[in-house]
């Protein structure tokens, strides 16, 4: 058996409808794929390759009732409890006066709170470094990555299946941890 | 000798020439009070004298009359003349051959007091002697003496002799004058040839001046040997004969100054030199004994202190007679009135007759007065405010604007419309006024009610040497007065008006002088309101799904509002009572350390005052076919003879304030006694509060109005700061500020019940506008508290002439105004 | 995937470009050194910027006493500018967001210069906040924070409270919103970098992004819900702004037209300012194949549509007023038109409800010069729009006696410069450091216009390129 530990078959495309129908092909063919890099999101991909929805949205949702939780918890104690004061003669807790803030901090939260989970699930922060099979997956080409070390077929079935799947070249990368 | 008046007996008063008695006349704070009384209306009094007032430029008093005329200087004197005639024809008395003369209102103000007969007054402004004979003679008739005039208790509050001071001058020049010694006295600054009486001062030997500071006079003497501030002084004062006051000090004198009483003592070579005991000693021996029942002096001595006045049950013959003061060989018989009071008039000078002859008077008067003069009149008239200018360094009365124009800082030709658009002048176009052979370059200020033909002028500005306040500000209106028959005429018979170069801008704090056809101010007229006392009210009223509301039955909040169970302060002001004077607003200033601006500060618009008297003219009545834009145009302009009005404006306290909903910072809430609080040092300038204020009652502080070189008035320096009232904050820059119904003092007032385990009464609590106002025109108290004046009369208006300004916003104030009620014929 | 997209459309991005192509017109902007052009423009700029930071200094350390305002007129330029900034800044927002939502492909052309138009308007806006408060070191009481008076809060009645959460908010939304959709063009940026410097620099500001599909994946749910928040987020946000008026109690202001009069405003006026960046950024980086003419024939017609909802709204505050009855209200609006304000109302009137009825003809829709020049006139007309309702409607209230007149201070003035050298100095940083297309969406819907490009000079590009070989799909799922 080859050291296959850390070894990567990358295959290179330059047209997203090649990739995505690659992609099918390729899983069909028995190849599980690490992942497909892309300089653009590519609808259907993330179907073809069998990614669960994100769950995301739902985040968002649960943030965005902690923020009207929040806010209204927030102002109905500090006006009604906390200090209430007589202010234009209104109610201590004038509720259509609150509703703006509500609203805001609902947004605020939801998006902050979706927003910070993407970039930690992403594994995305400053300084991260990337870990790029091919550089140009940034710029015009779409970059299948199959793990050696996780796919039982030998590297070289592998880099016909994917050159036959419409792969303009295929390389091999090697991943140090 | 000047008599004094009781305006509270008269039913009907007329006012001939400069007789601002509710403004600049001296004891015009009691007048005011005493003319009030009259005008004030209740559910127990239906009725209110009439006043007509016959003037040439708009004063207070003119203001406040039921009926205004506009005369010349010229007519005075035949104005006069043809009152007396037609009192007399109507008193089956005989007729004086005078000019005739056409005078709106003069038929009905005859009339009126033919028939208020012993409760009527006639008072004239004039100098001209003859003229005041025959309003003399006209009181006669109307049996006027002892029941509205008293010539027992006569005022000593103008004692000069124009005649004798004449002669002073001359000899001055003539350089017959050794010895001179000014105490409150100016005259290098306020007499009218004061430059050259100045000039020839150098001729006097010896002269010596007690002012305070090196002012146009003292600024020339020898030696200046400054008097104790009033403050700092001990004194007495006799105001009215037979009415004694004492003054003693409020600190020990700051500078080391010595009173000028006991540098008289000192130079005269008194054995006691203290002054203190002079005093003492005089009233132990003159006043002391006129107090029956007061046991021993020192009794007495304390007790005066306390009140501060003393008024004898009867009242004697004056210690002083002001007869005798002046014993000078030029002193000319005609200078006197005829009217001679008995020899020991008893206290109303009911014992006094008039005699004299009316005839030679009408003669006299026919010479001087024409009915049709063309030439232009120039008259020099006192500011409320600044009056005869010796305190034009006082920053507060210099930027209190006049009641009338609304302007400050300056003094300014007052100009008829009509004058003015012929000659094409706006306001602010600088004109060369030219007359006794004295000329000045002044601005213009339309001046509604002025009468055609004639310019007024404000004496008590431009001097030189007041301080750094009151130099440079406006110019000199002295030189424009002269003698005439001995004494001095504030009239320049003749002057020319030519446009000169330039403009020079008038600081006014209002410039908009019409009320635009708003029911913020409401007025009915007499027999109106005694039909409906309701008379002159917009009610507003919202149509909702349950049928039309009162704009205070709605609203979204279920509450509809906090209950105040505690005090409820609030305050009624009653706009038949003021007279627009003023007095309020200083004392709100000085009360609560509001800053003082400066010209250009109250010309950007930034003047800080928290209550200001707005004055509103009428407008003429717009012709039914003109359009809306057309409309509106018509209504910003005044009429030539408009109707006055004084509003007074303050922080209305509102329940449902739309200041507080807005501030972020909740630096405007409100109290648990009503009070809409301001909480300075929460406040952050975000000025919310004050666009959304409807009555425009807040005030920024646009820079930083202490220890600053570019405001330095008395928040720049130590001695200044000690005018500053310790128990009220001086505002940072950035923050706002309005009226707070002086919590200081309620706190006070407050703090000072509880210690004594009570509830505070009414009338312990009093903010500083209420407590200065002469007429009682601000009440001001615990809404909550049955007892107090101010929820009686809260109580029994609502419905009659109780008003809110813009109730229908909805704004629940705690301020109530009285409809004004007229009485016009 | 290809997009399916009607051959009757025209294309969105011209002259058949490639994804390479695409990557290097965009990023060649951001490696070049300094035009001499930018220099000039950034100088200018940093002396506006120098002006305004000495107008600031004289606010700030002399107080507001330095403009223009009195008693009666406590706001004029400062809230004028702060709406007119915030105003402008809707539209990329609205762009981004709510035009995402529709499915507009058109967008993607100027997307990012929009928003990062917003980014920049807003921080001028926030200027305006911080130069208008008469104590500016405790600007941040208005923030709910625990603190030893009390605690004492804030007044959650306030609309300027509401403000400060939704000017917050929407900034922090619109930087996450459009520093999201940054990261994967930094990240190319990065890969092509040629220097150390930027290579780290651009490495540290792309997160380490890759593009992998599962991230994608993510990253377009999280555009979808951000689109899907930021859309009522704009609403609410100019909302907002509108009720400082709208909840007063003085004639002019206490209306209930603001909201959705106030929002079409915002969408106008931004529209306007994309306009006059977008058709001098196209020009100067020679962008005129992806910012095309159809583009600003698209952003032509919702200035005619927003442009009409502002005029209809004008309209209606007139018969209101007029309907209402209520003198203080009628009054307010005769002196708009007839009184010394006068010509700010004509001006208003001139710029926002006629000139942008031109742009119903198709040659002045499709000039660059004339719309160049009408969203300047648009831009002038809101900034009247704002200056008639703060100061006509302060200066002749329910009293007379309050009357007064307001006249701009140079300091006035130069605070407004101020903020367009702020803003022309982020702006010309962001055009320079930061790619101004959003490269990777503009690929996404490159191949369709590229289809019609390949299908309209079909003899000569086919032989060109060998990824037309690929070009019809194996399989064709349906567009989104």
């Amino acid at each position: 058996m080859e050291h296959n530990e850390n070894k990567f078959l990358v295959g290179v495309y330059d047209d997203e409808d090649v990739v995505l129908s690659a992609v099918t092909n390729v899983r069909n063919n028995g190849v599980r794929i690490y992942e497909v890099y892309t300089p653009f999101p590519i609808h259907g991909l993330d179907e073809v390759l069998g990614y669960k929805r994100s769950g995301l949205p739902r985040v968002a949702f649960f943030f965005g009732l902690t923020g009207t939780t929040l806010a209204l918890t927030m102002m109905i104690w500090m006006m009604g409890y906390d200090w209430p004061m007589i202010v234009g003669g209104k109610d201590f807790v004038a509720f259509p006066d609150f509703i703006p803030v509500t609203f805001e901090l609902t947004v605020l939260l939801a998006s902050l709170g979706m927003v910070g989970t993407f970039l930690i699930i992403s594994s995305l922060w400053p300084g991260k470094k990337p870990l790029l099979f091919d550089s140009r997956c940034t710029d015009d080409k779409f970059i299948m990555a199959v793990d050696l070390g996780k796919n039982k077929l030998s590297a070289d079935e592998i880099t016909s299946i994917l050159k036959n799947s419409g792969a303009v070249e295929v390389n091999t990368k090697i991943v140090e941890e | 000798m000047v008599p004094t008046y009781n305006f509270e007996n008269a039913d009907v008063v007329v006012g001939i020439g400069a007789a601002d008695f509710l403004g600049t006349w001296p004891g015009s704070t009691e007048y005011s009070y005493q003319y009030a009384q009259q005008r004030k209306l209740s559910k127990d009094k239906k009725q209110m004298s009439r006043h007509y007032q016959f003037e040439t430029t708009l004063s207070i008093t003119g203001a406040n009359a039921d009926h205004r005329t506009p005369i010349k200087p010229s007519q005075e004197g035949l104005v006069v003349a043809a009152l007396y005639n037609q009192v007399a024809k109507l008193t089956g008395g005989a007729a004086i051959n005078a000019p005739a003369i056409q005078v709106t209102n003069l038929d009905k103000a005859a009339k009126d007091l033919v028939a208020a007969k012993g409760r009527a007054v006639v008072i004239s402004g004039s100098k001209d002697v003859n003229v005041q004979i025959l309003t003399n003679a006209i009181n006669s008739l109307i049996g006027a003496n002892g029941k509205t005039i008293d010539f027992g208790a006569a005022s000593n509050l103008k004692a000069g002799n124009d005649t004798a001071m004449a002669a002073f001058v001359q000899e001055v020049q003539q350089g017959k004058v050794a010895a001179v010694l000014f105490y409150n006295a100016n005259p290098v600054y306020d007499y009218p040839t004061g430059k050259t009486f100045g000039e020839n001062l150098q001729k006097v030997g010896l002269r010596i001046s007690f002012a305070d500071r090196f002012d146009e006079t003292a600024s020339l003497c020898e030696y200046v040997c400054p008097d104790h501030h009033y403050l700092e002084s001990w004194g007495d004062a006799e105001p009215k004969r037979g009415y004694y006051s004492v003054i003693q000090p409020t600190i020990n004198p700051i500078f080391k100054t010595r009173a000028a009483q006991e540098s008289l003592l000192t130079w005269a070579g008194a054995t006691n030199k203290n002054y203190f005991a002079y005093l003492q000693n005089f009233w132990r021996t003159n006043v002391y004994p006129q107090a029956k029942g007061a046991g021993s002096f020192e009794n007495f001595w304390t007790q005066t202190l306390h009140d501060g006045v003393f008024e004898p049950k009867t009242v004697s013959a004056s210690i002083i007679q002001p007869e005798t003061q002046v014993n000078n060989s030029n002193t000319n018989d005609a200078a006197r009135p005829l009217t001679q009071p008995t020899a020991t008039p008893a206290a109303t000078g009911s014992g006094v007759t008039f005699n004299a002859d009316v005839n030679a008077v009408a003669a006299a008067i026919g010479q001087t007065y024409k009915a049709n003069s063309n030439a232009t009149e120039l008259v020099l008239y006192e500011k409320s405010g600044i009056g005869n200018g010796d305190q034009a360094n006082n920053p507060y009365l210099q930027e209190f604007p006049d009641p009338i124009s609304r302007a400050c800082w300056d003094n300014y030709l007052a100009v008829p419309k009509k004058m003015a658009v012929a000659m094409e002048l706006v306001q602010g176009d600088l004109v060369k006024v030219e007359g006794k052979g004295y000329s000045i370059e002044i601005p213009v200020l339309i001046q509604p009610g002025q009468a055609e033909g004639t310019v007024a002028l404000a004496i008590g500005y431009g001097r030189e040497k007041a301080g750094k306040a009151g130099n440079k500000v406006g110019k000199n209106a002295y030189p424009f007065a002269s003698l005439v028959n001995g004494t001095m005429s504030f009239v320049a018979p003749d002057v020319k008006i030519s446009k000169a170069k330039g403009k020079w801008e008038i600081a006014q704090v209002q410039t908009h002088h019409t009320i635009m056809a708003r029911p913020i101010v409401q007025e009915a007229n007499l027999n109106e309101y005694q039909q409906n006392p309701a008379a002159g009210s917009f009610r507003p009223v919202v149509e909702s799904s349950e049928g039309p509301k009162s704009p205070t039955e709605i609203n979204i909040w279920k509450a509809n509002g906090h209950k105040y169970l505690n005090h409820s302060w609030g305050m009624v002001i009653d706009m038949n009572s003021c007279t627009g004077c003023g007095a309020c607003v200083v004392a709100c200033n000085v009360e609560n350390n509001v800053p003082v601006v400066g010209r250009q500060e109250v010309i950007n618009r930034r003047e800080m005052h928290w209550l200001r008297i707005d004055r509103y003219y009428s407008a003429d009545p717009v012709p039914e076919e003109a359009g809306l834009i057309e409309k509106n145009r018509l209504l910003e302009e005044a009429s030539a003879n408009p109707e006055v009005v004084f509003q007074p404006m303050l922080c209305q306290h509102c329940q449902q304030a739309p200041c507080e909903t807005v501030c972020p910072v909740l630096a405007t809430t409100h109290s648990s006694e009503g009070l809409n609080q301001m909480t300075y040092n929460r406040c952050i300038g975000t000025r919310y509060c004050a666009n959304n204020c409807p009555y425009k009652v807040r005030r920024l502080n646009w820079f930083k109005y202490h220890n600053n070189e570019k405001f330095d008035f008395h928040m720049n320096n130590d001695l200044g700061k000690m005018v500053l009232n310790p128990d009220v904050t001086v505002r940072a820059r950035g923050v706002m500020e309005k009226c707070s119904f002086c919590v200081q003092r309620i706190q006070e007032g407050k703090l000072n019940a509880k210690k004594e385990r009570r509830r505070p009464k009414d009338g312990e609590i009093i903010t500083a506008c209420a407590q200065s106002c002469a007429t009682g025109a601000i009440v001001f108290g615990d809404l909550n508290d049955p007892e107090t004046r101010v929820a009686q009369m809260w109580e029994e208006e609502q419905g009659k002439r109780g008003f809110r300004v813009l109730e229908e916003i909805n704004v629940r104030p705690q301020i109530t105004y009285l409809t004004k009620i007229r009485n016009k014929a | 995937m290809s997009h399916v997209v009607s051959p009757v459309r025209e294309p969105l991005v011209l002259g058949g470009k490639t994804y390479a192509d695409v990557t290097e017109d965009i990023c060649r902007q951001v490696e070049a050194k300094p035009t001499k052009l930018w220099n000039i423009a950034f100088l200018i700029s940093l002396v506006l910027l120098g002006i305004g930071m000495y107008s600031a200094y004289r606010t700030w350390w002399y107080g507001i006493g330095e403009w223009g305002l009195n008693k009666t007129v406590g706001w004029a330029w400062d809230i004028t500018n702060f709406v007119w900034w915030v105003g402008i800044g809707h539209a990329g927002t609205l762009i981004s967001a709510i035009l995402l939502l529709f499915r507009q492909k058109w967008r993607t052309a100027i997307n990012r210069a929009a928003e990062a138009m917003t980014i920049f308007a807003v921080l001028c806006a926030g200027t305006f906040i911080l130069l208008h408060v008469g104590r500016v070191w405790l600007a941040y009481w208005c923030l709910p924070l625990p603190n030893t008076y009390g605690s004492l809060w804030v007044n959650f009645n306030s609309p300027l409270v509401w403000d400060v959460f939704a000017i917050s908010t929407y900034l922090t939304v619109s930087l996450v919103f459009w520093y999201i959709g940054l990261i994967p063009d930094l990240a190319t940026i990065r890969d092509r970098a040629k220097t150390k410097t930027a290579r780290i620099a651009y490495g540290i500001l792309s997160f380490g992004w890759d593009g992998a599909a599962k991230t994608w994946q993510r990253y377009e749910a999280v555009s979808l819900i951000l689109a899907g928040l930021s859309t009522p987020l704009v609403l609410s946000v100019h909302t907002i702004v509108s009720m400082d008026f709208a909840t007063s109690v003085i004639p002019g202001w206490h209306t209930t037209i603001f909201p959705p009069y106030f929002v079409a405003g915002a969408i106008f006026s931004g529209f306007a300012m994309v306009l006059t960046l977008m058709l001098i950024t196209r020009e100067v980086f020679d962008l005129k194949e992806y910012i095309t003419i159809q583009h600003m024939d698209v952003m032509n017609k919702i200035i005619i549509i927003t442009g009409s909802i502002v005029g209809v709204a004008y309209i209606t505050e007139f018969f209101i007023a007029w309907y209402s009855g209520v003198q203080y209200e009628q009054y307010a609006f005769l002196n708009r038109m007839s009184g010394p304000y006068w010509w700010a109302y004509w001006s208003m009137m001139t710029c926002n409800v006629i000139s942008p009825q031109l742009l119903w003809i198709k040659k002045i829709r499709q000039s660059v010069v004339a719309t160049f020049i009408l969203s300047i006139v648009v831009n002038i007309g809101m900034w009247f729009e704002r200056f008639v309702i703060i100061v006509t409607s302060l200066h002749r209230d329910y009293l007379p006696s309050s009357w007064a007149m307001f006249y701009p201070t140079l300091v006035d003035i130069g605070d407004y410069i101020l903020t367009f050298g702020l803003f022309f100095t982020l702006f010309f940083l962001f055009a320079k450091f930061l790619p101004v297309v959003n490269m990777a969406e503009i690929k996404a819907i490159l191949k369709t216009s590229s289809d019609i490009q390949l299908e309209a000079h079909k003899p000569t590009v086919k032989a060109a390129s060998h990824s037309e070989a690929q070009t019809r799909p194996a399989y064709n799922k349906d567009a989104e």
